[in-house]
């Protein structure tokens, strides 16, 4: 077999990724790429591919650098809580992500209130991090 | 007490992630051959988005607010052009009504705003250009110069509760002569009532005199505001009574006679005779009596759509089953853009989220995880944590968060 089968250099570059992803040490969720800062570093990255200053392949890491962060400030600079009160209307439980949409809701802060009429809220599992890509809206 | 300050943790915690990041991936720009101008670029960029997207308070103080008070200053400038331009077009719509009087020589009322509608039928052109002007002012009046009703007709369904006595003056205009306000949406009528309407119609100014028919009808109905259009259900109001007071010009026409024993007939009878008298009108000429024919176009002409409103000889019934039609579809145009085309048929029934219509336009999201949700019957507790919330366009950020929700 001269020609190596493309299932041959899909393993290559599975057993590459997992190469790669062994160097993390932690993988995050990528659950918060769609939020106002990770849309906006992606952004930034993709103008920045767009000119070739970087490449695809770095931007993933800095994605990837960007999971880590936010998921560590999260748990660790952050302390305050939210209470929330409003009616469900949806809700879906699929590859161990809730979805729900609620309606009119308040959210209560010690500080001050919001109130919306409509908020769709993504949650991962926060008992164990795995390499899971929760990346939806 | 710098309480916003305090309070707010998010401006903080974003710079603190973009710090860690950006000194993170410096190691990897480096191994990449990338020069460090690019972090700095990339820094760079992903700050000013964050600035611009108004989500984070107090992130670079003084360039947001500088970045704040254009964005403000734009948004007030967009708003009063929009302001003017309504103004604007209802100072036109008053120029061209002033333009009317001071042709026709009306003696009405000053208050009276005449619409000049029907194009193809009347055959009184100075009234074309002038209801172009108008349509374009607004949705309501865009209907009217598509469905060309004639200004008689409006008048006469129009017509005034108050007073029925025969005018006797020659009023020389080349229609009917209504009463049209502008609500504030500046796109409804609200037809008021008046004293009398004389409808008047000539063949065309300057030519031949036609008969001048003067028609009072008195009508119980006032017109209600009109979202989106007209229906034909308020504008048929009944005439109850049409005095053919023929003036010293008028000729004797027997047509006319019929036509206004036709409008005699109260309701939708006089709007199908009307009709017809308006067939009649048009074999016969300009002169025939177009009010009770145009006691139909005005609801015509206000509509938003439907087929009903193009044509006048359409038999009453068809207009009839429009009726109900028109009206979910001009409150719902009324509610939307108003366009003149058709909005997607039964629209209305979908049921959508009205996204759009949220002030910032952005759609409330908050992503975090999850420790524990809970159901009971229908009775939803969540206990989350570690989550990042964009609200109404702000973002927040919370290490717990308990909700509870009825489903």
């Amino acid at each position: 077999m001269k020609e190596a089968s493309p299932l041959a250099h899909s393993v290559f570059e599975v057993i590459l990724w997992l190469f790669i992803l062994a160097s993390v040490s932690i993988m995050a969720y990528q659950l918060y790429r769609n939020t106002t800062l990770g849309n906006s570093l992606q952004e930034s990255l993709d103008e920045l591919i767009q000119t070739q200053q970087i490449t695809p392949q770095l931007a993933l890491q800095v994605l990837l650098q960007f999971d880590k962060a936010i998921n560590m400030a999260l748990a660790n600079r952050v302390r305050n809580r939210v209470n929330f009160r409003g009616s469900l209307n949806t809700y879906r439980f699929c590859d161990n992500v809730w979805t729900f949409v609620l309606n009119d809701v308040e959210f209560r802060e010690v500080t001050d209130l919001v109130k919306v009429d409509k908020v769709k809220i993504v949650a991962c599992d926060g008992k164990s991090e795995s390499t899971q890509n929760k990346n939806d809206k | 007490m710098a309480s916003s300050a305090n309070s707010n943790p998010v401006p903080k915690l974003y710079k603190s992630v973009i710090e860690d990041v950006i000194n993170e991936v410096r190691e990897l720009f480096l191994d990449e051959g990338v020069d460090e101008q690019v972090l700095l670029e990339l820094k760079t960029l992903w700050e000013n988005k964050l600035l611009q997207s108004k989500a984070v308070e107090g992130f670079h103080t003084e360039e947001q607010a500088a970045l704040q008070a254009a964005q403000q200053q734009q948004q007030q400038q967009q708003q009063q052009q929009q302001q003017q331009q309504q103004q604007q077009q209802q100072q036109q719509v008053q120029q061209l009504v002033q333009q009317v009087h001071q042709v026709q020589q009306v003696t009405q009322p000053a208050q009276v705003q005449q619409v000049i509608l029907p194009p193809q039928q009347q055959q009184q052109q100075q009234q074309a250009p002038q209801q172009q002007v108008i349509v374009q002012d607004s949705k309501m009046l865009q209907h009217m110069s598509a469905t060309g009703m004639s200004a008689a007709a409006t008048a006469a369904t129009l017509a005034l509760p108050t007073g029925v006595t025969p005018y006797q003056q020659l009023i020389t205009s080349q229609g009917q002569i209504l009463q049209v306000v502008r609500a504030p949406n500046g796109a409804q009528y609200i037809i008021q009532p008046q004293q009398q309407i004389v409808l008047q119609q000539q063949m065309q100014p300057g030519s031949v005199q036609a008969p001048v028919i003067q028609q009072v009808c008195p009508v119980r109905q006032v017109l209600a505001p009109m979202q989106g259009g007209l229906s034909q259900q308020g504008v048929i109001i009944q005439p109850q009574q049409i005095v053919l007071a023929p003036g010293n010009k008028v000729q004797g026409n027997p047509q006319l006679m019929q036509a206004a024993a036709l409008a005699q007939q109260p309701g939708q009878a006089a709007t199908a005779q009307v009709q017809q008298v308006q067939q009649v009108q048009q074999v016969q000429g300009p002169a025939a009596p177009q009010v009770p024919a145009q006691a139909q176009q005005p609801p015509m002409i206000l509509q938003a759509d439907g087929a009903g409103d193009t044509s006048s000889e359409e038999d009453e019934d068809e207009e009839e089953e429009y009726d109900e039609d028109e009206e979910e579809e001009k409150d719902k145009d009324g509610g939307e853009d108003g366009q003149v085309e058709e909005e997607p048929l039964n629209s209305g029934d979908d049921v959508s989220d009205e996204e759009d219509q949220e002030l910032f336009d952005t759609e409330n999201v908050v992503v975090c995880q999850y420790d524990k949700i809970h159901r009971s019957k229908n009775k939803w507790k969540f206990h989350l944590k570690d989550g990042i919330m964009n609200l109404n366009g702000r973002d927040y950020v919370f290490s717990k968060a308990i909700g509870d929700a009825e489903w």
